[in-house]
């Protein structure tokens, strides 16, 4: 049973808004839709390992940098 | 995740994960529409069809309803141009289905041979037409409405 209060945020809005990149070109880049990226930015969506990489590799940051876990 | 289920689900993983939602929430009431019946059918008798065709009409409505009515399936029309292109496409897709509809019925059924046939292929041609383009129409107009809020 998932545990409510688990949290993973993540600090995309603000590595984006950094890069001046639009939530489109993230999208893009990522090979995800842009409702995708909007739901990873308002923390509604916990992406797959693997995309985690991808958000990490994208902006040069380590996963840890850019995901934070609370229990 | 390997999975034969993989063919029906989008690429992109959020949508991926809410369809899986769907399908999981409709086999979960589809369990429940399906023990209602097995106790009704203790006190009524329900003929089989007709249960049989409920308990598939509450998997797909259900299922249907929520993808249409979450805005999950156009995810690039955003911009008034893109809305209006996307709405002509659907009605170029529904009248394509009312052609092909039309044309296999006449194909494999024959020319219908009286008033009352007629009626009841064009009742049928219409009510699926309608219902094919009211689902795309309401499912781009939720898309829309939620990419424009995202901008």
């Amino acid at each position: 049973m998932k545990n409510k209060s688990e949290i993973l945020v993540n600090n995309i809005v603000v590595l984006r808004a950094e890069n001046k990149w639009t939530q489109k070109y993230v999208a893009e880049q990522l090979g995800v839709t842009r409702q995708t990226v909007h739901s990873l930015e308002a923390n509604k969506y916990n992406p797959s390992l693997i995309l985690a990489f991808k958000i990490s590799k994208l902006f040069g940051k380590e996963i840890n940098e850019i995901f934070t876990y609370y229990e | 995740m390997k999975s034969w289920i993989s063919f029906l689900l989008p690429d992109d993983e959020y949508k991926e994960k809410r369809v899986l939602y769907f399908f999981a929430e409709g086999g979960i009431l589809l369990l429940f529409t399906l023990v209602g019946l097995l106790i009704l059918n203790n006190y009524f008798h329900l003929d089989a069809e007709t249960a049989l065709l409920m308990a598939i009409a509450v998997f797909l409505i259900y299922v249907t309803g929520r993808y249409t009515l979450s805005g999950i399936e156009y995810t690039d029309i955003a911009t008034v141009g893109a809305y209006s292109k996307e709405l002509r496409h659907i009605m170029f897709k529904t009248s394509s289905f009312a052609g092909i509809f039309i044309l296999l019925y006449l194909v494999f059924i024959g020319v219908p041979s009286s008033q009352n046939e007629w009626i009841d292929i064009i009742g049928i041609l219409v009510v699926f037409s309608l219902f094919w383009f009211l689902t795309n129409y309401i499912s781009l107009k939720r898309s829309y409405k939620k990419n424009k809020e995202l901008l």
